[in-house]
């Protein structure tokens, strides 16, 4: 499938503004960028494979780089077989109705400025970021899964499987550098 | 209640062809001659705003969360315009003001629907039994519609009855529709208050269908041991006709075979098989258990494409709404018998049986709208002897042999994926079964929602979902299960039995999977949940397609939930109530158990019948694949009346959940009736309604949801067991919110006890000081002030 940046599902378009397309290095320097980052793990991420691995292990990767995570679903287990210990066991929906509050932040250090979701089922993910778009205009989000999400601030563009991989580890490589 | 026609009256003295009577209340042409059973409530017919109040304190606490599907507004000529980022439209509006006006218009749709359902049951029933036909439900059940008796104050008597008290729903829709109009309703919570408002109408609107239906199609009446039926695609014998009934509205359905027993034919399936799909399904078998369920709605398309069918009848609601071109591909001919659905079909009411099956076998029409329903279901019985032997299943599916050839076109440009609505990965199992490798289609079939909108979308016009049935056609015959017919209303003798474990929490809960067929992995998720907590001794009640896909799961001896599990509304017991309208039942029986066990007075007393709910019952609804309005406004309903609902993550697309947040104490604080004190007791339940990712977590969460203030220390224990026990086998470690719900040393859970001791030491938990109280949100309910 050649790259686009139409909104993955046909019929998610929820108007003119949608998230612009990032890819590469810019998604690394983003992320970097962000002073509070949080990341959002979904229960996708325990089926999405790529590169021979898990979604779960590229999300593990993130979170060891020092962004605090919530594990949504039941990704908590396979976080912590990796290593990671999230900040917080939460489902996506209350983490989601917590960061429309500009003071909240999952490990009281302070309110985020990005929030980036993983494995979260595309249609719930958009739900969410639809949300985040409309309620919580401090926030910039970033969706770090395969297929465009139009609700996000940012979003990979629709990706092939090694295009994926690629910024994944990039976005790792530049945060552990 | 009493009432009788026609009158003639005076001031101070009324008299009837039946009764006479002094000083009576005149109410549009009825006279209300309601007998003392109880004093008369506070609430008597709320209005739009009568229980604003008791909304306004819900989502005080459990606060509206939007997910807006679109940025823009376009109900009207102003429009589109962009509501988002803070933005208002040319009337004023704002998102979360028109994402609460979405969801109000969508609970109207479902409420309508339910009512529409009712008005068309008790008016053909009326016609056909008069209007003076009893309510009776059988010696074990006196209260026979709680939800009439606690928001109406009315204890309906006859059919007559339930046709007044849709006069009030039929308003009370109309005023809440009314206030979606633009320039009307400008407050979000004020859009959800009416939301809940025409959502407990609903609750009532069902009532009033299935009671109807029980009572005059004699039903089971509450039976736990109502027998066990067939349910799968693979239960039809072909080798005779077959009439396929889809839909809700069971009246038509039951003509079919009146008419076929009537005509010496036998009963369903002795010459004749008579299926159907959705909850007509569930309610002929209600009728007679020889019928048989095909499945849920996403097997629609599947069983029509099949050629099964010899006829079809539509009656109303989740229908293919191109069913007409769908069954005319294979040849087989519809009839239609609801006004709210004719397909554009020629009405041949003033026609005789015979023309009309003239029509159908000639095929010179495709179908015909026949609204009367009699009349039907002779045409629909003959049509489908006449047509058997013509048609000799005539199907579009195709043979295995042809899948490769027809996948053939596929360029693997992932165009049905992207359109299809749970994101399968139709176009990688088309392009490997163009290489010949069949196995990844077959195994979408269980995860496939059958609504073909991959096929609408493909460019090179390949029938992706034909060829996934077409793939699992060699299963298809061992697609076979065993279903408890629906039951009905929950007896008051099992209520008196069951009330105290549940309201005191020694039975853990009452769960209730509901709704509809948008399953996020499949229908199986539904039987490996029910199961689950049937096992553990909750109370597990079903309805609708949820209670069809339960049965696809079968234990370690190859029995279904239903074979396993006793039917009876006790520990451990499986209760399929039936049909969607059917689900009147489940939340009935949540106000019997305030009534009956509690002694809680029932008549027009909503406020303090849904505030006892919300503090003791212990119930859960999980609408794991719901997908329609009428879902929102079942679950809505629930709501109000203090019940917490779980979705699953289709659900989110309702836009709207209600969530409280744990760490707000305040919000989690009520009044302790005994003193007036205001008291914290923990984020019990934690949410309304929640939309969640995971089959997992939906465990963890139902758990989580059954606890209720008012547990006692034992009851609490034995919730907290289950909760943690869960909560360890899914995250592997306790839950990280255990001191929200340890209130004393007694609550822990004996098996766990030193781990969580452990556990509240490290985060500073504290034994309450008051761990026991009478909870409510309701001032008028303290006994003394402090």
């Amino acid at each position: 499938m050649a790259m686009t940046v139409k909104p993955w599902q046909w019929g998610n378009v929820p108007g003119h503004e949608m998230a612009t397309p990032v890819k590469g290095d810019v998604v690394a320097k983003l992320v970097k960028a962000a002073k509070r980052p949080l990341l959002i793990v979904g229960g996708a991420s325990l089926k999405e494979k790529l590169g021979g691995k898990l979604l779960i292990d590229f999300a593990a990767e993130l979170a060891k780089a020092g962004i605090p995570t919530v594990a949504t679903a039941h990704v908590y287990k396979a976080l912590k077989d990796r290593g990671v210990e999230p900040a917080a066991i939460m489902t996506v929906a209350d983490v989601t109705n917590r960061l429309q509050d500009p003071n909240w932040s999952v490990d009281g250090k302070g309110p985020h400025d990005l929030v980036i979701y993983m494995g979260v089922s595309y249609q719930l993910q958009s739900q969410m970021l639809s949300t985040l778009k409309h309620f919580a205009t401090h926030l910039r989000t970033l969706s770090l899964d395969r297929y465009f999400h139009p609700n996000a601030t940012y979003s990979l563009p629709n990706l092939k499987e090694d295009e994926w991989e690629q910024v994944l580890n990039n976005v790792i490589a530049l945060l552990k550098s | 209640m009493a009432e009788k026609g026609p009158l003639k009256m005076s001031a101070k003295e009324l008299i009837s062809g039946l009764v006479s009577a002094k000083d009576v209340e005149v109410l549009i042409g009825r006279i209300a001659m309601e007998e003392e059973w109880e004093p008369l409530g506070p609430t008597p017919f709320p209005q739009i705003s009568t229980l604003r109040s008791w909304d306004h304190l819900l989502l005080s606490r459990y606060k509206p969360f939007y997910a807006p599907f679109c940025d823009y507004c376009c109900l009207c000529t102003y429009g589109k315009c962009d509501l988002s980022k803070g933005r208002l439209g040319a009337c004023g509006l704002d998102m979360k003001a028109q994402t609460a006006r979405i969801v109000l218009i969508a609970c109207c749709i479902g409420a309508s629907t339910h009512l529409a359902h009712a008005r068309h049951m008790v008016d053909h029933l009326i016609e056909k039994y008069g209007e003076d036909y009893p309510i009776n439900l059988g010696q074990d059940i006196a209260i026979e519609m709680p939800h009439a008796r606690l928001i109406t104050g009315i204890k309906p008597k006859t059919l007559g009855d339930l046709a007044y008290l849709l006069n009030y729903c039929e308003k009370e829709v109309t005023q809440c529709l009314s206030a979606a109009h633009t320039g009307q309703e400008g407050n979000y919570i004020d859009f959800e208050s009416k939301a809940l408002h025409v959502s407990m109408i609903d609750h009532l609107a069902m009532e009033i269908a299935d009671v109807a239906q029980i009572v005059t199609f004699n039903f089971p009446k509450g039976d736990p041991n109502a027998p066990l039926t067939w349910i799968g695609l693979g239960v039809l014998d072909l080798s005779k006709p077959v009439v396929l009934c889809i839909g809700h509205n069971v009246s038509a359905g039951v003509e079919v075979i009146d008419y076929l027993e009537k005509a010496g034919l036998g009963g369903p399936g002795e010459t004749v098989e008579v299926a159907g799909l959705c909850c007509t399904a569930h309610d002929i078998v209600r009728y007679r258990d020889q019928a048989k369920i095909i499945g849920p709605i996403s097997d629609q398309l599947r069983i029509i494409r099949s050629g099964a069918a010899d006829v079809i009848m539509t009656d109303e609601q989740c229908i293919r709404t191109n069913v007409v071109y769908e069954a005319q591909r294979v040849k087989t001919p519809v009839v239609a018998v609801s006004d709210k659905a004719s397909y554009g079909l020629p009405d041949v009411s003033e026609l005789p049986v015979e023309k009309i099956v003239e029509m159908l076998v000639s095929g010179s029409t495709p179908g015909v709208f026949l609204p009367d329903l009699e009349k039907a279901g002779a045409v629909v019985a003959i049509t489908a002897i006449r047509m058997a032997p013509l048609r000799q299943k005539f199907k579009i599916i195709p043979d295995p042999p042809q899948i490769q050839a027809q996948a053939s076109g596929c360029t693997f440009c992932g165009t049905c994926r992207r359109n299809c609505p749970i994101d399968l990965p139709i176009d990688q199992a088309v392009f490997n079964a163009k290489k010949g490798d069949f196995e990844l289609l077959s195994m979408l079939h269980d995860l496939c929602l059958g609504c073909a909108r991959c096929e609408q979308v493909c460019p090179r016009k390949i029938p992706a979902l034909s060829l996934i049935e077409a793939a699992f056609q060699h299963k298809i015959k061992t697609e076979k299960y065993r279903i408890r017919v629906g039951r009905g209303p929950i007896l008051d003798t099992e209520i008196r039995e069951v009330g105290s474990p549940i309201v005191l929490g020694e039975i853990p809960g009452v769960v209730a999977y509901v709704g509809c067929a948008n399953f996020p992995n499949g229908a199986r998720e539904v039987g490996i949940m029910a199961r689950e907590f049937a096992r553990r001794g909750y109370i597990v009640t079903l309805s609708g397609c949820s209670a069809m896909v339960a049965s696809y799961v079968r234990n370690e001896e190859g029995k279904t939930i239903y074979e396993e599990f006793p039917g009876t509304f006790d520990r451990g017991g499986v209760v399929n109530v039936g049909s969607c309208v059917a689900n009147a039942h489940i939340t009935g029986a949540a106000i019997k158990i305030a009534n009956i066990f509690a002694k809680r007075p029932l008549r027009a007393n909503y406020e303090e019948i849904a505030d006892y709910i919300l503090n003791r019952v212990g119930a859960v609804g999980v609408a794991w694949g719901a997908y329609s309005q009428k879902a929102a406004s079942i679950a809505t309903g629930c709501n109000r009346l203090g019940i917490p609902v779980i979705v699953g993550p289709q659900g989110s697309k309702y836009r709207r959940m209600y969530l409280g947040r744990a760490e707000d104490k305040e919000s989690f604080t009520v009044y302790d009736a005994r003193t007036g004190e205001r008291v914290w007791i923990g984020p019990a339940p934690e949410h309304l309604i929640i939309a969640l990712e995971t089959m997992e977590e939906c465990m963890v969460w139902t758990a989580k949801l059954c606890i209720r203030p008012n547990d006692t220390t034992k009851g609490r224990m034995i919730k907290l067991t289950h909760y943690v026990d869960l909560y360890k086998r899914i995250y592997g470690k306790l839950p990280p919110d255990l001191h929200y719900f340890v209130r004393t040393e007694a609550d822990i859970p004996i098996t766990f006890k030193e781990e969580i001791m452990r556990y509240l030491k490290e985060v500073g938990w504290k034994p309450w000081e008051k761990p026991s109280i009478d909870p409510t949100l309701l001032k008028r309910l303290i006994r003394a002030q402090v």
